[in-house]
């Protein structure tokens, strides 16, 4: 790369060739300001406000040479006018000026400008302290201003876009970075602006309005009180808040986020959150996160949660001392001894998850992953080396995504993903329906639904000598050009990595889908460097921490789960899931084991259970997750916890005190330390360890918020990615054939962003975005069953089985697979992985 | 509704941009749109946005932009009258008052029956023949060049007349 230099207000600096004058001066320390610029956009020099002067070497027409002054100093040539610093590259002997006189009167002039029309109210302006326009008037402005105050143009102060973001049009000074973003870095062109001039206003025609689950990052780019959310709208003022770093808990992609709360008389003088701000990690999130992030939390302060212990008493549940519950729990666990049985759910943090993992193994119980994804395992050895990042994936790397809807699945996985197509990266999008990555993709597979590990093996095929055997259902697929290019293009990439997630799997094809992931990064020589490897789109934040301290999903859980004598289900509410847990489970039948449910919240198996323990919810405590890239994070107390209250690792290893086992039961700190002593893939972390960081670029969430926006700064660690386990060998997968039924239709599940879970409901401003239970069909087979657009419907499962009273709502389309019913999770009808079923609607069986 | 009842005129107008930049169109589409009712409904910018598979909003932005194109209701006539600088210097702005007087009606706002309009608008490159005005309508624009207020008057009276009978034909505004 060829390197310039240059000065910047008497500084010298180099940089690479190509940049823009106002990212260099920031790597020096200068601060241009700037409105409409931002670091992660393309630069378009709207508003002027980094107006500079700019001195260029005088060069000798015939010689080529620098025309010096008589002291030998290069003769230096000014522009008659300031020039935009934000579009101006730097060229070799540049002299900037940012804080002549001339540039400093340019700003004033500019300043005054934006304010003929700018309301000033800042009193009443949520970006009020921490707002770049009120920043660089208070820095630049010229105090006072010639324009009149009659003649400001008034505008709707309280406009919804939406019901997430609020508008305010009197307060927007144009810079066009929402409406940029929304287009140029999300693809959402759903808000743009109308008119022109003065009476400029941005709008929005989407249905729901602003229609984009990237909408709350404008608020942090807006450089003005333009763009406010619901969530933080007039709740309180920028400088009464405190932060706390924290990790969205909502997917696995884990971003880094901050919480801002404030101590409040409204509150009665408790500590509250305010709002939710993305934490700057670009290996993670960079300065982005999803709307479910943002809005999403609001479940850990709901008032549902559950706040003392529970024990079962003359048939009711009853409030107890901890130590009453927690010697009842050790006592029978005791007597269960190898019959206990410990469900986990993928949101319990690495601590909690190893705690109860050691007081289950203690006692040569049996630890279950509450989910339905498999190859965790597979992602630990051959999954991305430290040092990985998708910013870096460009040009010479080839990225699949299959059986992942990966704009639902995991937001800013796919917005990172869409970037590295962008920049150049073979991207092959295999599925059985087209999702929203398909538009920018290089190659598209489809396949049928249950034969996504036998598409990937067929991939294999056409590449290697070594050629597994091919279920029927995908013997045609091999044939196809377009897989075949796909796997040409897969094989011949530098780098290449897969992320799978879960469209239509269940556990048996998703561990098969993993398996053959790994095939085919073996066969073609993908595992082991940095940005190649697999990645599993799970649909918890720690279900990848889970894998790593050996806990597993089991194939039949309520088969499985009859052989326990007692069970400690964590973080998972199986009986509400699905009524099998119910007929098969035994749950809340006579013979029901022991059954301990630890949550937040009384969940239907809490209701069942024989001793119910609340804990603290993640905003509360200190821990750690294991993203999907495997990179391990750290996350803080945010508020103070609630009074005699415990985390999950804390309750499960008071267990273990009682049952004489040495566990660590205050501090996560310790708790991971142990972790990391007996657990190879975490050797040598500590949280020392991931609290470190470094410098990032662009330097954001420092007193210039004009550049980056207020998204957070990160000081409280980056994390560290785990070092793979140990490359598997070449292993045919077995292969779960899933035909078309003979009658009948194939209900898959599918997952949604905003959906129906435990964790996303209590957060009321979403609802609007959550829908009615519904499934979709195929609209020729709707036809056929004359079932019509919102048609109330029922599944009946062929094998039989208890979810009849499940109503849902039909939606048709015709980019379903034929006779394929999409259901989505969560909604109420268990379908755990490609189920026959018929549909009816009313009391009329159809198919 | 715009599309099914346009099909003819909306085929022929993308047939004349390369299949993969169709979203060129989108101006003669919302042109199209606009000449019945003269204005956009939100219904045919939504359909026009999935005619060219772009955003509804970015139809919309278009439509905000350019001064011609109308999301609201308005008149059947706009009489929209140049007021720049050399067509002030040539008496523009007594012409645009004394017409406005005559109509019993102020500027930006439309005679009783809903026929027509009066705006007044920036350079319309006639400068040399003020007073002048376009009258825009869903039949496209004429020009009115060397105005009186009688002459313009009277064409008033001849759009109202012809909106009165556009109304009676069933059409629109
Ligand atoms: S709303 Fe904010 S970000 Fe959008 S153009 Fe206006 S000032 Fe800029
Ligand atoms: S992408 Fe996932 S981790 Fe990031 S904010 Fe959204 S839900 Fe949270
Ligand atoms: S013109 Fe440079 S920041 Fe806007
Ligand atoms: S100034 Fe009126 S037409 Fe040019």
């Amino acid at each position: 790369m060829k390197m310039v230099n240059l000065t910047i207000d008497g500084k010298t600096v180099t940089v690479p060739e190509g940049t823009l004058i106002v990212n260099a001066a920031k790597k020096v320390g200068i601060d241009i300001p700037v409105f409409c610029y931002h670091p992660k956009m393309e630069p378009v020099g709207m508003c002027r406000m980094c107006l500079v002067e700019i001195g260029r070497p005088v060069i000798d027409r015939t010689t080529g040479q620098v025309v010096r002054e008589d002291d030998g100093s290069p003769k230096m040539q000014f522009g008659p006018k300031l020039e935009t610093a934000c579009t101006t590259p730097v060229s070799e002997g540049m002299v900037v000026l940012g804080t002549s006189e001339k540039a400093k009167a340019g700003r004033q002039d500019i300043i005054e400008f934006l304010l003929t029309s700018h309301p000033l109210d800042c009193p009443i302006c949520d970006k009020g302290g921490e707002c770049p326009l009120q920043n660089l008037t208070m820095e630049f402005g010229p105090g006072e201003s010639r324009y009149l105050y009659d003649e400001k143009m008034h505008l709707a102060k309280h406009v919804p876009l939406g019901e997430l973001i609020y508008l305010d049009r009197e307060r927007c000074i144009q810079c066009g970075r929402c409406v940029r973003f929304q287009d140029q870095v999300v693809d959402d062109p759903v808000i743009g602006f109308f008119q022109r001039g003065r009476s400029l206003e941005i709008v929005t025609y989407s249905e729901p309005g602003f229609d984009s689950v990237f909408s709350g990052n404008t608020t942090d780019i807006c450089p003005v009180g333009a763009l406010t959310t619901t969530d933080f709208r007039f709740k309180a003022r920028p400088w009464e808040l405190r932060s706390a770093a924290s990790i969205c808990t909502q997917c696995p992609v884990g971003c880094n986020i901050a919480f801002n709360t404030r101590r409040e008389a409204v509150s009665g003088g408790k500590w509250v959150i305010k709002r939710v701000m993305p934490r700057q990690n670009e290996w993670v999130n960079e300065i982005w996160m999803c709307d479910k992030g943002r809005f999403g939390y609001h479940y850990s302060k709901s008032a549902e949660r559950l706040t003392q212990p529970l024990v079962r008493r003359q048939g009711e549940l009853a409030p107890a001392t901890w130590e009453e519950a927690l010697s009842f729990v050790a006592e029978r666990f005791q007597q269960a001894g190898d019959g206990l049985f410990s469900i986990a759910g993928g949101r319990l943090s690495n601590e909690d998850l190893y705690n109860q993992g050691k007081l289950t193994d203690s006692l040569g119980g049996k630890k279950v992953l509450y989910g339905t994804m498999g190859g965790g395992d597979l992602t630990a050895q051959s999954g991305l080396v430290p040092g990985s990042n998708f910013s870096d994936m460009g040009k010479e790397t080839a990225i699949l995504v299959v059986a992942s809807d990966l704009h639902e699945e995991a937001p800013i996985w796919w917005l990172r993903v869409k970037q590295a197509a962008e920049r150049g990266a073979q991207l092959i999008v295999a599925n059985p329906r087209p999702t929203r990555l398909d538009a920018y993709a290089t190659h598209l597979v489809r396949y049928p639904y249950g034969s996504e590990a036998g598409a990937l093996l067929a991939m294999v095929n056409t590449l290697s000598a070594k050629r597994p055997d091919l279920p029927e259902a995908v013997a045609n697929l091999v044939r196809s050009p377009e897989l075949k290019a796909a796997a040409k293009a897969f094989a011949e990439a530098e780098n290449a990595v897969i992320l799978y997630g879960s469209e239509g799997t269940g556990l048996e094809t998703s561990t098969a889908l993993a398996q053959s992931c790994q095939n085919l990064l073996l066969a073609t020589g993908h595992i082991g460097r940095i940005n190649n490897g697999l990645v599993a789109v799970w649909q918890r934040v720690n279900d990848q921490g889970a894998w790593e301290l050996g806990w597993r999903p089991v194939a039949n859980l309520p088969e499985a789960m009859q052989a326990a004598r007692a069970l400690y289900v964590a973080a998972a509410d199986p009986a509400g899931d699905d009524p099998a847990y119910l007929a098969e489970g035994r749950l809340g039948s006579q013979e029901q084991a022991f059954l301990v449910v630890q949550d937040l919240f009384l969940t239907a198996t809490a209701r069942l259970a024989d001793v119910v323990l609340p804990v603290q919810a993640w905003t509360e405590r200190e821990g750690s997750y294991t993203s999907g890239e495997r990179r391990v994070q750290r996350f803080y107390p945010v508020v103070p916890e609630l009074a005699d209250s415990y985390a999950d690792f804390s309750v499960a290893g008071q267990i273990g005190k009682r049952l004489g086992l040495d566990m660590e039961i205050r501090l996560a700190g310790r708790t991971f330390a142990r972790l990391a002593s007996e657990t190879p893939a975490f050797t040598g972390l500590s949280y020392a360890r991931l609290a470190e960081v470094v410098e990032q670029w662009p330097i954001v969430g420092r007193g210039d918020l004009y550049y980056g926006g207020t998204t957070y700064e990160n000081s409280q660690g980056i994390g560290v990615q785990l070092p793979l386990t140990s490359a598997g060998g070449l292993s045919w997968p077995k292969l779960v054939e899933v035909g078309m039924p003979k009658i009948g239709l194939l209900a898959v599940p599918i997952t949604r962003l905003y959906d129906h879970g435990s964790t996303l409901l209590p957060s009321s401003m979403l609802h609007q975005r959550i829908p009615e239970p519904y499934v979709v069909l195929n609209d020729q087979d709707a036809e056929r069953l004359k079932i019509s657009e919102g048609a109330a419907i029922q599944l009946i499962p062929a094998e039989g089985g208890s979810w009849l009273g499940v109503r849902a709502i039909a939606r048709l389309r015709s980019d379903v697979p034929e006779r394929i019913v999409l259901v989505p999770r969560s909604f109420g009808l268990p379908v755990a992985g490609p189920t026959v079923v018929s549909v009816r609607l009313a009391e009329r069986v159809l198919a | 509704m715009f599309a099914e009842k346009y099909s003819d005129e909306i085929q022929a107008i993308l047939s004349k941009y390369p299949p993969e930049q169709r979203r060129a169109a989108v101006m003669p589409l919302i042109y199209l749109a606009q000449r019945e009712q003269m204005y956009v409904t939100k219904q045919a910018m939504v359909e026009i946005a999935e005619i060219l598979g772009i955003s509804s909003t970015d139809v919309a932005s278009i439509v905000g932009f350019y001064t011609l194109y109308y999301d609201k209701v308005g008149s059947t006539y706009r009489v929209q009258v140049c007021t720049d600088l050399p067509c002030a210097l040539r008496g523009a702005e007594q012409f645009l008052e004394g017409l406005c007087n005559n109509l019993g009606i102020r500027v930006g706002e439309t005679t009783p029956d809903g026929a027509v309009m009066v705006e007044a608008v920036m350079c319309l490159a006639a400068c040399d023949k003020a007073p002048m005005f376009q009258v825009q309508s869903g039949d496209g624009l004429s020009y009115h060049e060397n105005q009186t207020v009688e002459s313009a008057a009277s064409l008033v009276a001849e759009l109202r007349r012809k909106a009165q009978s556009k109304r009676r034909d069933g059409h629109g505004r």
